[in-house]
C-alpha cells in the first residue's frame, strides 16, 4: 500500500475546505480567547501594579494576547470571548463585578479587539500588529477617557462646581491615557505581538483543525454581513456611551438646583434606561439578522480561499 | 453475531493536509466485540475511530469519500449529536474532557443536554456501575489521574450507547489504574454486551483483555484477526512499534510455539513443557555509596488546603543519595514523590529540616541558581518546550549562563539523544518518545550533579519507553546521580540500582530492585504491578527473581541443561 | 536571605484564595438561596443608590452594603482589594484636587461620590462572592441569557485552576531556566524587566497547550449534546429544575426591600445634600 498505487475508492462525499466556520470552531475560538485572556488577567491581578503617585503604572491589560487571538483567528469571536474572559475569571471571581459599567467595559473592548482585528490582514506584518495594538489600546481607552473629560467639559460651564475636581480630572485622565499606550499598548502590547504572533501563525491552528490565516483572504466567520454589522457596531457605541453617561450623571447633577432634580432628575434617567434597552434590543435583532443564513458558502469567498491557499502552498515550497 | 460497524473504501483527509490521513479504509466490527486499533505514529488510528461517533467529517469537515454505517445509520447522513448516543468516545486527554466543576454535574452534563427525562436514573446506574458515588461531590480538577478516566468513562455511558471507544486508556494513568479500568471495560463488554474498541500500544493489555486486533499502516488497516491468531504475530506487530509481552518472548526463546496471552497460561506452558529453573547467579548492580551528592535532614513538608489547615505531604525524611546511585522513587499517589523531587530542585524549601544539594543548602540560594546543580524535569513535556524549536529551548540554560562553548553542548547533547535533524522542530510537534528525549536533553545541557526526573517513561508505547531507557542508562557516564519518579517497573526493573519506597510521605523500604519484588506487601501498598518477567518467575519459583527476559531464559536453559 | 515556605502571598495561596472565593467555601446567607433571589437582590441595592443624591440615604444604603459584606462572609483578599482600591482613589483624587486649588468642599464631593460607588460595590461583592459559578450559570440561564454566556461562566472557574497551575509550571520552568540578572540594578528595574519578560514569554507555551486542551474539549463538548442543548428547550428545563424560590428568599428580599425603603424615609426625614 504505498502511495503511487493509492486511488480513492470510494465515491467524494465533501470537497474542498468550507471558508465559513463551524459551529463548533467558533466555540473553540470563543472559548480559547476567553481562557486566556482571563488568565492573562488574573495574573495581573497577582502582581501588584507599582503606583507612581495617583497614576497606576502597572500593566492594566496584556493586550497582546486577545491581540494574538483576533489577529490569528476569526477576529469576532476572539473579540467576543475575551472581554467574557476577563469578566468571569477576575471581576465575578473577585466580586469586583460593577454591574453596568462592566457592560460598557466589554463592549468597548469587543468593539476594540474586533476594529483591530479586521485591520490586521496579515499576521506576519509588524505594521500592522503595531496599528492593531495601539488601535485597540486606543479605542478602548478613549472612549472612556472621552467620557469622563465630557463630564469634566459639562462640568466647567458651571463655575460654582467643585473646583479643581474637573482639572484633576482631565489631567489624571489625560496621563492615565498616555501611560496605558506606552505599557498596555507597546510595552506589552505592540512588542510582545510582534514576536508572538508570527511566531504562532501556521503552528497553532493545525493544534485546533483549523487553517491557518493567509494574508489578504477574507476573515474566516468574518462580522456576519458588513452592513449589519455597521449597524450593531454603532448600536453598540451608543449604548456603551450611554453607560458610562449613568456615571457621569451623578457628578453632572450637581450642575442643577435640588428642585429641579426632584422634578426631571428621574426621569432623564429612566429616557437613558430606555435608550439602552432599545440599544441591547436593535443590536440584537441586527445580529439576529445577521447570522441568519450564514451557513451557505458563498462562491466568490471559497474561490479566494482556494487561490490563496495555493499561495500559501507556494510559500512553504519556498521557504 | 451482526455487524455494528461497517466502513467501506472510506477516505479522508483534513483541510489544508497534503495527503489522505485514510485511504480506502474497509472494516467490519462484530457486535459485542472488543477491538483494539493498533498501529504506529499517524498510521490514522485516532482519525479512524473519529469517523464512528461522526467528528469525521461534521466537526472535522475534510475530504470525505466512502461510507462509515453504524447501528444502521450512514454517519455522513447523521450528525454528532445523533451518533453520541450510538457511540461514546473517552479521549487519552481525558482531563480536557471534563466540562464541569463535579462529578455528578460532569456525569449528568450528556443525559440533560439531550433532555432525556430519565437522566437521574441514567446518572445514578452508571455511578453505581463504576463506583463512583464516593466521589460524586469532588471537583473534576481534583480528581486523581484513574478517577478522572472513570468519570469520563461513566460521562459517555451515561448516554448508554452501543459502542464505547477509548483512546490509549494505559497513556496518561498507572499501570494498576490501567489494569482496573481495562477490567471495567471487560466487564462493560461481557455483562452489558457493548462494543469496546481501544486504541493500544502495550500488547500485554491486548494479549490479556481485547478479543480482536486491528493493524493499521498508512491509512489502512492491515489486517483485522482473532486476539489468538494476532498475538502469533509477533513479527509483523514488532515491526508497526508493538513488542511482543514479556511472556511471548520468554515462550519463543525457548522455543514454545504457541503464544500465551497472560502470565499464568505463561506459566503452565512452560511447566507443562517439563521447563524449570535452575538457581542461576545474576549480575548484581552495584552502588558505589561513598559520595554524597544531596541529602534532606528530617525534611517535613505540606500544603495548604482550602479548608485553611496544612496537609503534610513529607513527615521527616532523612534521606542520603550518593554519586553512582540510580534511585527509582515510587509510591502511590499522594505519597509524596513529586514533592521531594521539587524540594530537590530548589523550587520550594522545607517547612522545617533542611535539603542540602552538593554541600549548598536549598535555602541560601534562589531557584535559578540551583538549576546549576540539580536540574528537574516536569513528567508532561509539553510544559518543558518554552521556546519554538527543540535546539533553543536545549540553549536557553547554557545560553543564558553563557557556559564556555555552550553551542558544542548544545550540538552534543542532541546528538547524544539522537535528536540532530530534529533540532529545528517544535516539540510539539514530536511523537511522544521523541519529546521525552528533547526534554532529557534540556536537563542534560544544564550539565547537573543531580537529575531529577518525574515519570519519564509514562504515555510512551514500549518501544519509546525502551529508548528512554536506555539514555537514562547513557546518563551515567554525565550525571553523578539521578532520580525517577516513577511507576514504570520495567523502568525500574532494567535501570534502577536503588529503590525508595515513599508512604505517606515517610520512607516504607530503601532496598534494590530485586528485593522489592520480593515484598508484594510494598508493590501493593505502592501501586505497583512488576513486569509480566518477574511475575513469571515468582510463578516458576524461581529465587532470586529474573529482572529482564534474558535473565528468565538463562534461567531456564540452565534448568534444561542439568 | 534565608529562604523559607511561605503561606501568604504565593502564588499557592492565592489560587487557594481564588478557588475558596470562587467556590463559596466560607459558606453565608447567600450561599442557600436561589441563585435567582441572590440577582434580584443584587439589582436592588445596585440601582438604588443611582437615584439620589442625599446623603443620609446614601449612608444608610452603604450601613445595609457593608452588614450585607459581613453577611456573606467575604473573603480577606476580596475585601483587601476593595478597601485599598478605594482609599487610593479617594487619596489620589484629594492631593490632586488639592494641587488645582481645590478645598474642603472636594472632598466632601467626592465622599459622597465613593459613598456611592462603596454601596454598590458591596453588594456586588456579597452577592457574586456567594454564588458558586454553576449557580450563577444556572441563573444566567433561566433569564435566558445567551447560552456561551452560562457555560463560558461555568467552564471558566472550572478552568481557573488548571491554567493558574499550568502558568505557574511555565513560569518556574523559566525562573529555573532563563538566567536572571546578577545585580537588581536601580529600584530593581533589572528584576522587574526579567519578570515582566519572564511572564511575556511564558505565554507562548501556554497559547499552544491550551489550543490543545481547548480543542479536546469542544471536541466532547459537541459529543454531549452542548451544541445540540441550544435547540433542544427539554435539556434547558431539566437542568433549570431544581431551583426553587424558598421563604427564605422571599423573606431576605422582603427584608431588604423594608430596609431600602426605610434609608429612603430616613433620609426624607433628615435629609443633608452636600
Amino acid at each position: 500500500m504505498t502511495n503511487s498505487h493509492y486511488e480513492r475508492a470510494g465515491a467524494l462525499r465533501t470537497a474542498g475546505v468550507n471558508p465559513r466556520l463551524s459551529t463548533p470552531q467558533k466555540l473553540m475560538v470563543f472559548v480559547l480567547s476567553m481562557a486566556l485572556f482571563g488568565l492573562a488577567n488574573i495574573i495581573l491581578e497577582i502582581i501588584p501594579g507599582p503606583h507612581i503617585g495617583p497614576v497606576d503604572m502597572g500593566v492594566s491589560n496584556f493586550i497582546f494576547v486577545p491581540l494574538t487571538m483576533v489577529a490569528l483567528f476569526s477576529p469576532f469571536w476572539a473579540a467576543l470571548g475575551a472581554p467574557l474572559g476577563e469578566i468571569v475569571f477576575v471581576d465575578l471571581l473577585m466580586g469586583d463585578f460593577s454591574g453596568l459599567s462592566e457592560l460598557e467595559g466589554y463592549l468597548q473592548m469587543f468593539l476594540a479587539l474586533y476594529i483591530a482585528g479586521s485591520i490586521i490582514r496579515n499576521p506576519r506584518s509588524k505594521v500592522q500588529i503595531w496599528v492593531g495594538a495601539i488601535t485597540v489600546i486606543v479605542i478602548d481607552k478613549f472612549l472612556s477617557a472621552v467620557v469622563d473629560l465630557t463630564k469634566v467639559w459639562i462640568g466647567l460651564e458651571d463655575a460654582e462646581f467643585v473646583e479643581g475636581l474637573p482639572e484633576s480630572i482631565l489631567f489624571l485622565e489625560g496621563l492615565g491615557f498616555g501611560v496605558d499606550v506606552v505599557i498596555s499598548g507597546i510595552l506589552f502590547g505592540a512588542i510582545p505581538a510582534m514576536w508572538l504572533i508570527p511566531a504562532l501563525h501556521g503552528k497553532i491552528e493545525p493544534l485546533m483543525g483549523m487553517r491557518p490565516r493567509v494574508p489578504g483572504e477574507p476573515v474566516p466567520g468574518d462580522a456576519p454581513r458588513t452592513g449589519w454589522f455597521v449597524v450593531v457596531a454603532i448600536a453598540i457605541a451608543i449604548g456603551s456611551a450611554f453607560f458610562s453617561f449613568l456615571e457621569a450623571w451623578d457628578i453632572e447633577v450637581g450642575v442643577f438646583e435640588a428642585e429641579f432634580l426632584e422634578q426631571y432628575g428621574m426621569s432623564f434617567l429612566w429616557v437613558a434606561f430606555g435608550a439602552i434597552a432599545l440599544t441591547v434590543v436593535v443590536s440584537l435583532v441586527a445580529y439576529w439578522l445577521g447570522t441568519r443564513g450564514k451557513e451557505q458558502p458563498d462562491v466568490g469567498a471559497a474561490d479566494a480561499v482556494a487561490k490563496a491557499e495555493a499561495e500559501a502552498r507556494k510559500e512553504k515550497v519556498d521557504a | 453475531m451482526s455487524p455494528i460497524i461497517q466502513v467501506s473504501d472510506l477516505s479522508f483527509r483534513y483541510p489544508g493536509a497534503g495527503a489522505d490521513t485514510l485511504r480506502n479504509v474497509n472494516l467490519t466490527i462484530e457486535r459485542g466485540d472488543f477491538v483494539a486499533v493498533v498501529g504506529g505514529n499517524g498510521s490514522g488510528k485516532t482519525t479512524l475511530c473519529k469517523t464512528f461517533n461522526g467528528l469525521v467529517p461534521h466537526y472535522w469537515a475534510g475530504d470525505f469519500a466512502g461510507e462509515v454505517i453504524v447501528d444502521g445509520v450512514d454517519t455522513f447522513e447523521s450528525g454528532v449529536a445523533e451518533l453520541s448516543a450510538k457511540v461514546g468516545y473517552v479521549y487519552q486527554d481525558f482531563m480536557n474532557q471534563l466540562v464541569r466543576p463535579t462529578v455528578r454535574d460532569e456525569v449528568a452534563f450528556g443525559p440533560i443536554n439531550f433532555g432525556h427525562p430519565d437522566h437521574a436514573e441514567r446518572v445514578a446506574e452508571v455511578m453505581e456501575q463504576l463506583d463512583l458515588e464516593p466521589l460524586a461531590g469532588r471537583f473534576t480538577w481534583a480528581l486523581s489521574g484513574g478517577q478522572a478516566h472513570t468519570t469520563a468513562l461513566a460521562a459517555v455511558l451515561a448516554l448508554r450507547p452501543e459502542i464505547v471507544v477509548v483512546d490509549e486508556p494505559v497513556a496518561e494513568l498507572d499501570p494498576a489504574r490501567a489494569h482496573e479500568i481495562y477490567r471495567s471495560l471487560q466487564w462493560l463488554n461481557e455483562e452489558l454486551g457493548l462494543t469496546i474498541i481501544t486504541i493500544e500500544h502495550h500488547a500485554e493489555f491486548i494479549a490479556q483483555y481485547t478479543k480482536s486486533v486491528v493493524l493499521m499502516a498508512d491509512g489502512a488497516p492491515v489486517w483485522h484477526l482473532d486476539i489468538d491468531e494476532a498475538v502469533n504475530r509477533t513479527g509483523e506487530l514488532a515491526e508497526h512499534g508493538i513488542p511482543a509481552p514479556q511472556v511471548v518472548q520468554v515462550c519463543s526463546a525457548l522455543g514454545v510455539e504457541r503464544s500465551p496471552r497472560d502470565v499464568d497460561t505463561a506459566a503452565s506452558l512452560l511447566t507443562s513443557r517439563g521447563l524449570t529453573a535452575a538457581p542461576v547467579e545474576f549480575a548484581a548492580r552495584p552502588r558505589e555509596a561513598r559520595c554524597v551528592v544531596a541529602q534532606t535532614v528530617d525534611v517535613h513538608h505540606g500544603y495548604k488546603t482550602v479548608a485553611g489547615d496544612v496537609l503534610p505531604v513529607l513527615r521527616g525524611l532523612n534521606l542520603e543519595l550518593y554519586a553512582g546511585d540510580r534511585i527509582a522513587l515510587v509510591g502511590g499517589n499522594g505519597s509524596g514523590k513529586t514533592t521531594l523531587l521539587k524540594q530537590f530542585a530548589g523550587l520550594s524549601v522545607p517547612r522545617s529540616g533542611e535539603v542540602v544539594i552538593d554541600g549548598v543548602n536549598t535555602r541560601s540560594r534562589p531557584p535559578g541558581k540551583l538549576s546549576e546543580i540539580a536540574a528537574y524535569l516536569y513528567q508532561h513535556p509539553q510544559q518543558m518546550f518554552l521556546k519554538d524549536s527543540i535546539r533553543n529551548d536545549v540553549a536557553l540554560f547554557p545560553s543564558g549562563r553563557k557556559f564556555e562553548g555552550w553551542e558544542a553542548i548544545v550540538d552534543e547533547v542532541l546528538r547524544r539523544v539522537k535528536l540532530a535533524e530534529f533540532a529545528d522542530r517544535d516539540g510539539r510537534g514530536l511523537s511522544g518518545g521523541q519529546q521525552r528525549r528533547a526534554t532529557l536533553a534540556i536537563g542534560l545541557a544544564m550539565r547537573p550533579k543531580l537529575l531529577l526526573l518525574d515519570e519519564p517513561t509514562s504515555s510512551l508505547d514500549v518501544s519509546s519507553r525502551d529508548d528512554v531507557t536506555s539514555t537514562l542508562a547513557d546518563l551515567a557516564q554525565v550525571i553523578e546521580c539521578t532520580v525517577v519518579a516513577t511507576h514504570d517497573m520495567h523502568l525500574v526493573a532494567e535501570w534502577a540500582n536503588r529503590v525508595i519506597v515513599l508512604e505517606g510521605g515517610e520512607v516504607a523500604a530503601d532496598v534494590d530492585p530485586r528485593t522489592l519484588f520480593t515484598r508484594p506487601d510494598l508493590l501493593t501498598r505502592a501501586r505497583l504491578v512488576p513486569p509480566q518477567v518477574v511475575m513469571l518467575g515468582a510463578r516458576l519459583g524461581m529465587d532470586p527473581l529474573p529482572l529482564s527476559v534474558d535473565e528468565l531464559v538463562a534461567s531456564l536453559h540452565a534448568g534444561a541443561n542439568v | 536571605m534565608a529562604r523559607k515556605q511561605r503561606d501568604i502571598l504565593s502564588v499557592e495561596w492565592i489560587k487557594l484564595e481564588l478557588i475558596r472565593t470562587a467556590y463559596a467555601t466560607r459558606g453565608g446567607l447567600f450561599t442557600i438561596m436561589d441563585p435567582r433571589a441572590v440577582i434580584i437582590w443584587y439589582a436592588i441595592l445596585a440601582f438604588v443608590p443611582w437615584f439620589t443624591h442625599n446623603v443620609t440615604v446614601l449612608a444608610g444604603l452603604f450601613v445595609l452594603g457593608a452588614i450585607s459584606v459581613v453577611i456573606a462572609r467575604v473573603g480577606p483578599l476580596v475585601l483587601g482589594l476593595f478597601i485599598i482600591g478605594l482609599g487610593f482613589e479617594i487619596i489620589y483624587l484629594v492631593i490632586a484636587s488639592l494641587m488645582f486649588g481645590g478645598n474642603w468642599e472636594t472632598l466632601i464631593a467626592l465622599g459622597v461620590l465613593n459613598l456611592k460607588l462603596g454601596a454598590v460595590s458591596m453588594a456586588s461583592m456579597a452577592a457574586f462572592v456567594s454564588l458558586d459559578p454553576e449557580k450563577l450559570s444556572d441563573a444566567l440561564l433561566s433569564f435566558r441569557a445567551p447560552h456561551l454566556l452560562s457555560f463560558g461562566v461555568s467552564y471558566g472557574y472550572r478552568m481557573l485552576p488548571i491554567m493558574v497551575e499550568e502558568f505557574n509550571t511555565v513560569f518556574d520552568g523559566y525562573r529555573l531556566r532563563m538566567m536572571a540578572p546578577d545585580k537588581p540594578g536601580f529600584l530593581a528595574w533589572r528584576t522587574i524587566v526579567h519578570w515582566g519578560k519572564m511572564a511575556v514569554l511564558s505565554f507562548y507555551p501556554i497559547f499552544l497547550n491550551t489550543a490543545k486542551n481547548v480543542r479536546t474539549t469542544v471536541e466532547a463538548l459537541e459529543t454531549r449534546g452542548f451544541t445540540y442543548a441550544q435547540s433542544d428547550p427539554r435539556g434547558r428545563k431539566l437542568r433549570l429544575a431544581y431551583l426553587r424560590i424558598t421563604p427564605l428568599d422571599v423573606a431576605v428580599l422582603a427584608t431588604t426591600i423594608i430596609l431600602v425603603v426605610g434609608c429612603f424615609w430616613l433620609g426624607a426625614a433628615f435629609p443633608v445634600y452636600r
